[in-house]
């Protein structure tokens, strides 16, 4: 399916919408070039799990984790950049798999760079530019 | 009892793609880098964009030792477990695989040596570094506010005195650094293999040749009112500027966009913190982080200081404090050793997301 995004309020919302169908346990693979949105989805997915803590670029430390407290199964929300790996197992040398289970909904922003290893269950989501908007594919 | 004479550090710090050791001296208040090695990375991963974990943490193990060995040589110390007193090691936040590698060695050595080990914040070292000169000469005054900005970090910290601190703006998604290279990515594509990782001295550099008012890109978040900072946007309008005029643009273009971009990053910058100097009460401003080795920055930052207030001091390390660095760490180290803020080696644990 796709979703047109106008302005960045539109792909926060859409993020808002989604979170809500998560349970916990999913894997998330945002794809898309610099500038597409993967992180203003990011911030979406937080605000609908009520975080309030402000979403910052995973760039730097590859991996940043977000505590969950008004959602009845997802504990944590666990961001990471895949931009400079080539193997989701490098994911597990920075702790990835203390969240691999049931209680926490990972987001891997360039997720298709980790492409070998990466779990089946992962889902792909695709953001892209065309003329001022944003594509999300999903 | 802590012994104010002759205290002598040896810093450790390996939080991103420098290995860093270095000893420093502390007399009575006063301060001397008896020796600072940092052992950079960046010809490794500047053909990735940027670093690359699981290559850092390897380099980092390759290296720590003969690091940690220059720098108690060239400060001739002979014999570390006499001449040493404590010893102090970066702890977060960074790479977390980075991390371990310099707090390891350091918990080897304080347990070989038995040597009282402090774990130190990363940002804070940064801000540390401007204490190194300003000590002495009475400048590092309190209350005092610090911008620190790099590739990894943009925030803005008040100082009621040399211990407490308090975060009061921070950026809502990019740092300042990091915009840098990804703008630096971007114009790859007009003007290839003349911009590189990382992506701020090479933007600098162009943009001194650069018009800064050719293209008006947008200051995020310049009159919000609060005082945080976004660069997440001002990237996107230089993506778009780019995309819109790919047929068109030549270098003598992409020089201008260094320029205006510049620009528009150092204008937030500076608007906040007069902003937050203007909000509180200070006697100081300082400058830290790798982004403080940009000249303009630098020049217009103490500007409109001046402008603002000719009484506020404005401090900023020299260039080469600029970057990551192990005297930071043993600077950030000797506060903590005054208060006895140690931790024992089996406790010390890496932080990547440690915040102020």
């Amino acid at each position: 399916m796709n979703f047109i995004s106008k302005i960045e309020q539109d792909t926060i919302d859409f993020a808002k919408k989604f979170v809500k169908k998560l349970k916990g346990g999913e894997i998330l693979s945002l794809e898309g070039d610099l500038g597409t949105g993967k992180t203003v989805f990011t911030k979406g997915l937080a605000k609908g799990l009520c975080i309030k803590k402000i979403i910052k670029s995973p760039t730097f430390v590859l991996m940043k984790v977000y505590p969950v407290t008004k959602h009845k199964t997802i504990k944590h929300l666990v961001h990471l950049d895949a931009y400079r790996l080539d193997d989701f197992s490098e994911l597990e040398n920075i702790g990835i798999d203390e969240y691999l289970n049931g209680e926490n909904v990972v987001v891997i922003e360039w997720g298709d760079k980790v492409k070998k290893n990466l779990p089946k269950k992962t889902k792909s989501i695709k953001f892209k530019i065309q003329n001022n908007f944003r594509k999300i594919n999903y | 009892m802590i012994n104010l004479k002759h205290m002598k550090i040896l810093g450790i710090e390996t939080s991103c793609d420098e290995t860093a050791a270095a000893v420093l001296e502390a007399n009575k208040g006063k301060f001397k880098v008896l020796s600072s090695i940092v052992l950079s990375q960046i010809n490794i991963h500047k053909k990735y964009g940027g670093v690359v974990p699981e290559v850092a943490a390897r380099k980092h193990v390759e290296h720590i030792i003969a690091v940690v060995e220059q720098a108690l040589t060239e400060a001739k110390i002979n014999d570390p477990k006499k001449q040493i007193d404590y010893i102090a090691v970066t702890a977060g936040p960074g790479l977390i695989t980075s991390l371990f590698v310099g707090v390891e060695c350091a918990k080897s050595l304080s347990y070989c040596w038995e040597k009282p080990l402090v774990a130190i914040d990363h940002v804070k070292g940064h801000i540390y570094t401007n204490c190194l000169e300003h000590m002495a000469n009475g400048k590092w005054k309190f209350p005092a506010l610090a911008l620190v900005v790099s590739g990894g970090h943009t925030e803005l910290v008040l100082m009621k005195d040399e211990y407490n601190w308090k975060k009061i703006g921070e950026t809502l998604d990019d740092a300042a650094g990091e915009s840098f290279d990804k703008v630096a990515k971007i114009l790859d594509e007009i003007i290839p293999g003349e911009v590189g990782y990382p992506g701020g001295p090479f933007i600098s550099k162009l943009a001194k040749k650069g018009n800064a008012e050719r293209f008006d890109l947008p200051r995020p978040m310049i009159n919000s009112g609060d005082l945080n900072f976004s660069f997440s946007g001002l990237k996107t309008a230089v993506l778009y500027l780019v995309r819109d005029n790919k047929e068109v643009f030549k270098k003598g273009d992409a020089i201008d966009v260094c320029a205006s971009f510049q620009q528009a990053v150092i204008d937030v910058l500076v608007s906040k913190t007069i902003k937050a100097a203007e909000k509180f009460s200070i006697n100081t401003i300082m400058l830290a982080g790798g982004v403080a080795a940009n000249q303009e920055l630098r020049s217009q930052l103490e500007k409109a200081i001046k402008d603002l207030d000719p009484k506020i001091n404005f401090l900023m390390p020299e260039i080469s404090l600029c970057g990551d660095n192990a005297t930071a760490s043993a600077l950030a180290g000797y506060f903590k050793i005054l208060k006895s803020d140690f931790t024992p080696y089996q406790k010390v644990k890496v932080d990547p997301n440690m915040e102020i």
